[in-house]
């Protein structure tokens, strides 16, 4: 089974009761590319209000409905409104049967007001996706984009949790990441991204091990297949990392997968 | 056939590429297909005096010549320029220069620029671009070179209807004068490594490769790896799930880049 563990959707419709055309789009690719299920988050206007993450989810919640273990969802929220995003990660769970928790850069993950979250998503049994990079130069648009270093301090702090390091191909210094996970057995690396850098999956195994490696794509479609089949792996770990690992993910929140 | 238009030897000082040499690229243009290949030399790029990096280029590939095309890197702004270029057209076998104005700090419209353009032109050698070498997400702290835009390029090679372009490592060529029909008088190839977002049999996120086939044609693009820095595999799947008609795919795969060499 192919699993890509970082997809983004848009929600809404055409309509004429179908989805938009930017959706049926992930869905054609997905399909052509052989990829069996997309982990997807639809992200509303950041930093993210209570209104805008919970319709975000609400509009997911509907794809989830349609296309049963095609699409499966994460749950945005803006860990700054504490209560209501705990709330709303429970709802999307428990209510709309949601995989995981998609976390963008309102806040270092790092971050205390991160660690209801954490704690929540560690409850239910569901991994975190966290948009994450390191750049050597500021972000100005960015200011409080998680790097590899703060995956790995949170998981030092709550070594149960599921964590993913989103996007190794879309994150800048990726040798950076890469080494700044290895102490951190807790935390997944997702291969997404635009970068097809030759190496950087190879490294990526040798130094984490293939069963902390996520394939993904984050809507970089033919990079994010090409690299996982490019990688100098044993056929048994590239299945794995093409979607065994998120399967054993997704099997930890009760035993049901997709 | 496949011929690749963008392929390295060398060394690039920021991270260790999976191979340097001559041999290398042959034994990784075996495992993806591919015949020939337009080389330069990675390491030349970072070199004070880029000539050194063609030097280890011709050393190199001088014994594969039927697979092998030498490109030079040449560096406008450094001393004796024109006698590297001789050299490495007229000894080396160069049928092409790639540029990296960012990095050598020049302007393809400044006086330097021009000159080498109307230099290599005249040699009937390909003035091939880089828009970037590596992601600039992932620059070093030493590093901060901009991308080359398409629209340089694309002006560029309108204000020399007598040069060959090939810009590698690029998109949005759909926003610069290569797609406004007329403009660039000259012949040029696109090679489009880049665009990622990529969508199979649809529209609506900006299938950039179908676009540029449909807008500038289908005899504009060309195959490009970007190896050792990037991985074939990418482009070589996009063309598989394209599933273009066959005299599309051989244009692209091929026949313009044998064009071009012409």
């Amino acid at each position: 089974m192919v699993i890509d563990c970082h997809a983004h959707l848009s929600g809404g419709g055409d309509g004429k009761g179908g989805i938009s055309p930017y959706d049926e789009d992930v869905l054609e690719a997905a399909d052509s590319l052989g990829i069996d299920a997309i982990c997807a988050s639809i992200l509303c206007e950041r930093p993210a209000s209570v209104e805008g993450f919970q319709e975000s989810n609400r509009k997911l919640a509907e794809l989830v409905r349609r296309f049963p273990g095609k699409v499966l969802g994460y749950a945005f929220v803006n860990p700054g409104h504490q209560r209501a995003a705990i709330d709303e990660v429970r709802r999307c769970v428990e209510e709309f049967g949601f995989i995981g928790v998609k976390l963008y850069n309102e806040y270092k993950c790092t971050d205390p007001v991160v660690w209801p979250i954490v704690e929540t998503a560690i409850a239910l049994r569901v991994p975190i996706l966290e948009h994450a990079g390191h750049s050597h130069f500021p972000i100005p648009r960015q200011p409080n984009i998680s790097d590899g270093g703060d995956l790995a301090e949170l998981a030092r702090r709550y070594p149960e949790a599921m964590l993913i390091c989103g996007h190794i191909g879309g994150g800048g210094d990726w040798e950076w990441t890469i080494k700044a996970l290895r102490s951190a057995p807790g935390v997944y690396l997702d291969t997404s991204g635009s970068v097809f850098d030759d190496g950087m999956i190879d490294m990526a195994a040798r130094v984490l091990g293939t069963d902390r490696l996520l394939f993904g794509c984050d809507i970089s479609w033919s990079a994010g297949i090409a690299k996982v089949r490019a990688a100098h792996l044993p056929e048994e770990a590239k299945r794995m990392v093409l979607g065994g690992n998120m399967e054993k993910i997704l099997a930890r929140r009760g035993g049901k997968t997709c | 056939m496949l011929v690749d238009t963008n392929t390295y030897i060398g060394h690039w000082a920021f991270r260790p590429l999976p191979w340097h040499t001559a041999d290398d690229l042959l034994r990784a243009m075996d495992a993806h297909g591919i015949d020939r290949a337009f080389v330069s030399s990675a390491s030349a790029i970072l070199y004070r005096n880029s000539h050194a990096g063609n030097e280890e280029l011709h050393a190199e590939a001088r014994a594969h010549p039927d697979r092998l095309v030498p490109f030079a890197v040449i560096n406008p702004t450094y001393a004796d320029w024109q006698h590297d270029l001789a050299i490495c057209h007229e000894e080396f076998g160069a049928r092409g220069v790639r540029l990296y104005p960012k990095y050598h700090r020049y302007q393809l419209s400044d006086a330097n620029g021009k000159a080498l353009i109307r230099e290599a032109a005249a040699r009937k050698m390909i003035i091939s671009v880089p828009l970037r070498v590596e992601d600039n997400r992932q620059r070093s702290w030493l590093l901060d070179v901009p991308d080359v835009t398409a629209a340089e390029v694309a002006d560029a090679a309108k204000a020399h209807p007598e040069a060959r372009f090939l810009p590698v490592n690029g998109f949005g060529y759909l926003r610069s004068a290569f797609a406004e029909e007329g403009s660039v008088q000259g012949d040029f190839g696109l090679e489009m490594l880049r665009p990622a977002i990529f969508m199979g049999r649809s529209n609506a996120l900006g299938q950039e490769i179908q676009r540029t086939i449909e807008k500038i044609g289908a005899d504009h693009v060309v195959f490009g790896s970007g190896m050792p820095f990037t991985i074939p595999e990418v482009l070589l799947l996009k063309l598989e799930v394209l599933n273009l008609p066959k005299e599309a795919s051989e244009a692209i795969r091929w026949r313009n880049a044998v064009r071009l060499l012409e």
